[in-house]
């Protein structure tokens, strides 16, 4: 029995304790740098490392007669330039080979400057070599040996520049000469992307990639965080015995439920205070902007329809893992034995996390449309598909009534669980005893 | 016959390896002090918790003043200082204090006044220093305990429940605590308390239930347990002399049981036996008597045979 005043009671003494501390002050003012450090800084470092990248790159062996190597390498060099940031964000691999070093040679020498590569390889002079020789014009094959060797996307760079260098080559072999032959080779294809919803037009495909991939990895971060937070609470009322004065006042339903919903609240402030830097900040930076005269950026654009999905998602998630993180706690005895007894739960969120990067490559894919039907990845999973692409309202629906259910689930199972746990000091409980407390309930 | 403050009827709790509460029933009388004793592992704990709705029977009912203990108003009238005590330790002492009494129904601003009450009574808060603004964890032991008992009368409660509530207490501590439980029933209030401690027990309480093993081994009134177990029994005090004391004492055909403390014995005279020639013989020995009386046997007595010293874990059967 759930009485309100008292579930009141619990809340706010769960909102009032947390708020207070240092921690929440701490990370409410830090936390978007942190969080921007650790979710927009690697990117930015692999395109520049891209760009930036020196040192020893690839040898090409020469031994045809010809332009092909030169022709190679220029081709090379172009695809590296453009490597976009795009390109990071969609998960394909960066492209490193910037610099070959060409080496013209006649056939009867290529054995000896292989095996003079080969070592320089080992050495770390060079990561690998590609090997031109006098069929190569005609056959169209080529040798690779390189530390890379099993890099895909170096490999389809090298792949890519040996045919356009082929091409090249063989168009002048037609008669077409000099600068006309590089011009048919050389096509670059520029893709700009726009995303189109049953509204219409809706902005760039790129922008709201990003929005996607940042609002994913900040529920995300957001139900870890809290999690653990209410794991670390029903730990502390189990290992101080406090627990025991509280149920004989209130059931542990009511105890669960204000804790679930007092740390929520916590939760909801600090993006509220998060929501106010970011509108506060691009105001700023959109007027610095255009008093600069810069006033193409993009920004993102959610519906209310949107908005209204991503703030369902995060309560429905965060109550979901919630529950099975408080009933973690209430099996354990101590911080060590709740990491380890937290595993199973935290699998569940890490395997939404690492799949978002193909799922938002491919949004209307069979994994990203069954990723957000799951309840256990959905909270991540959907906001991130419905930012890449439009989500027919039936998924939409059923991911969320599924969602809806699963939470049920979590807490009546964890309501259970909880009940007994808490009250159960000295050992940690065994999955025979968990499956037995969910059986009996209050008759355990 | 008076209305009852509590009403356990054939209770029962089990567990899959053993039964910790069997069939058990009892009835607390409205305004008294009632004691629950037991060893260790009787099972006084678990029918506690089930008296508190913190765990659920498998067959019986519980009643508290005639209504349901299933129903959370009729828990809102129990205060209960549980045996493992155990508080916020980051949160300050008033905060503490007036979210207990919230869960209890009581409003913040009428908690406020009656924390202040207590903290000052307890002496936790004086003109030099006030303990309520503390941390919990900032507190000593002693201290702590005196803000869970705090929590436990705070809302003004018509039963209290004590499980072991003199375990860990410092004598001063214990002191208040008695004094406290004879002032609740001076006003009218029930107060039960579990514990191990025959002396305490037989001082604060007018009724007693003695459990072992999950079963009622006898219940009742003070008086009349004792009553019901009155044999020849002197108390007996010597200030030296216990060599040749120990001689007489040996003799089984004068004396069934010696309960030897070093200075004071619990005699048990056989049946028929003359106090008046043991008083004698002691005297002609030279042991220095200071005290030798007839009585009636103590609660310790009447725990050990009935519950047998087997069923006591050792060191568990003090007095307190």
């Amino acid at each position: 029995m759930v009485r309100a005043s008292r579930l009141m009671a619990v809340i706010k003494r769960e909102y009032v304790e947390r708020v207070r501390t240092k921690w929440f002050i701490f990370t409410t003012v830090f936390g978007p740098v942190f969080f921007l450090a650790i979710s927009v800084l690697p990117a930015l470092l692999t395109v520049r490392s891209v760009q930036q990248a020196s040192g020893p790159d690839i040898r090409i062996l020469d031994a045809t007669g010809s332009e092909l190597g030169v022709r190679v390498a220029r081709a090379m060099r172009e695809r590296a330039e453009n490597n976009t940031l795009q390109k990071v964000v969609s998960g394909s691999t960066p492209i490193v080979i910037i610099d070959p070093q060409i080496v013209r040679l006649a056939s009867t020498a290529l054995a000896a400057a292989e095996s003079t590569a080969t070592i320089d390889v080992m050495r770390g002079v060079t990561q690998g070599y590609l090997v031109l020789d006098s069929a190569t014009v005609a056959t169209a094959k080529a040798r690779y040996a390189g530390k890379n060797a099993s890099s895909l996307g170096a490999m389809s760079q090298i792949e890519g520049a040996l045919r356009s260098a082929l091409l090249t080559q063989r168009l002048e072999g037609a008669g077409i000469t000099g600068l006309r032959a590089d011009s048919l080779a050389r096509v670059k294809a520029d893709l700009s992307t726009e995303r189109i919803t049953s509204k219409g037009r809706g902005g760039s495909g790129l922008v709201s990639a990003i929005f996607g991939f940042l609002i994913a990895f900040l529920l995300y971060m957001m139900i870890i965080l809290y999690g653990q937070n209410i794991l670390r609470g029903v730990l502390e009322e189990k290992t101080t015995r406090v627990a025991e004065v509280v149920v004989s006042s209130i059931s542990p339903e009511t105890l669960l439920a204000g804790k679930v919903i007092g740390v929520g609240a916590v939760g909801l402030t600090q993006q509220l205070v998060w929501l106010g830097f970011a509108v506060a900040i691009s105001a700023y930076g959109l007027g610095m902007a255009a008093s600069m005269g810069i006033t193409t950026i993009t920004m993102p654009q959610v519906s209310a329809f949107q908005l209204v999905c991503l703030v369902l998602y995060f309560l429905l998630g965060y109550t979901f893992y919630a529950s099975l993180f408080a009933a973690v706690g209430a099996m354990c005895n101590s911080q060590e034995e709740a990491a380890q007894a937290a595993q199973p739960v935290m699998l569940l969120l890490v395997a939404s996390i690492i799949l978002v990067q193909p799922i938002l490559a491919q949004p209307t894919g069979t994994m990203a449309t069954v990723m957000s039907l799951l309840p256990f990845s959905s909270p991540i999973i959907m906001p991130l598909v419905m930012s890449g692409t439009q989500v027919p309202a039936w998924q939409i629906g059923t991911s969320l009534a599924g969602l809806l259910l699963a939470c049920f689930g979590a807490i009546w199972v964890s309501a259970r669980i909880y009940r007994v746990g808490l009250l159960m000091t000295g050992k940690r409980m065994s999955i025979a005893n968990v499956l037995l407390v969910i059986k009996l309930g209050r008759r355990y | 016959m008076s209305e009852l403050a509590l009403d356990i009827r054939g209770v029962s709790k089990r567990y899959a390896e053993h039964t910790a509460v069997d069939a058990l029933s009892l009835a607390v009388p409205k305004g008294t002090v009632y004691g629950l004793l037991g060893p260790n592992g009787a099972g006084k704990t678990t029918t506690i918790r089930m008296v508190l709705n913190i765990i659920a029977p498998d067959e019986g009912t519980i009643s508290i003043f005639g209504a349901s203990n299933r129903d959370y108003r009729t828990i809102d009238r129990v205060g209960y200082l549980p045996e493992e005590r155990g508080l916020y330790k980051k949160m300050e002492v008033r905060r503490v204090l007036r979210f207990l009494a919230e869960l209890k129904g009581v409003s913040a601003r009428n908690a406020d006044h009656r924390i202040d009450e207590w903290l000052e009574r307890l002496s936790l808060k004086t003109p030099d220093k006030d303990w309520g603004k503390a941390k919990v964890d900032e507190l000593s032991r002693g201290m702590q305990q005196k803000v869970q008992f705090i929590a436990t009368l705070l809302h003004d409660p018509d039963l209290v429940i004590l499980d072991e509530p003199f375990s860990g207490l410092d004598p001063i501590n214990a002191q208040a605590l008695k004094d406290t439980v004879v002032e609740l029933r001076k006003r009218g209030k029930t107060v039960i308390f579990s514990t191990h401690l025959m002396d305490n027990a037989e001082r604060l309480c007018d009724s007693v239930c003695i459990i072992a093993g999950g079963t009622k081994i006898l219940d009742g009134t003070v008086a009349s347990v004792k009553g019901a177990h009155g044999g020849n029994n002197v108390a007996l005090s010597i200030a030296g002399g216990q060599e040749r004391l120990a001689a007489l004492l040996a003799d089984q055909r004068m004396i069934d049981k010696v309960d030897d403390q070093n200075r004071f014995f619990e005699v048990k005279l056989h049946q028929g036996a003359d106090p008046q020639a043991l008083l004698r013989a002691i005297i002609a020995a030279g042991v220095e008597v200071q005290r030798f009386e007839l009585v009636q046997p103590s609660l310790h007595q009447i725990f050990l045979e009935k519950v047998g010293a087997t069923g006591v874990e050792p060191g568990m059967s003090g007095h307190g």
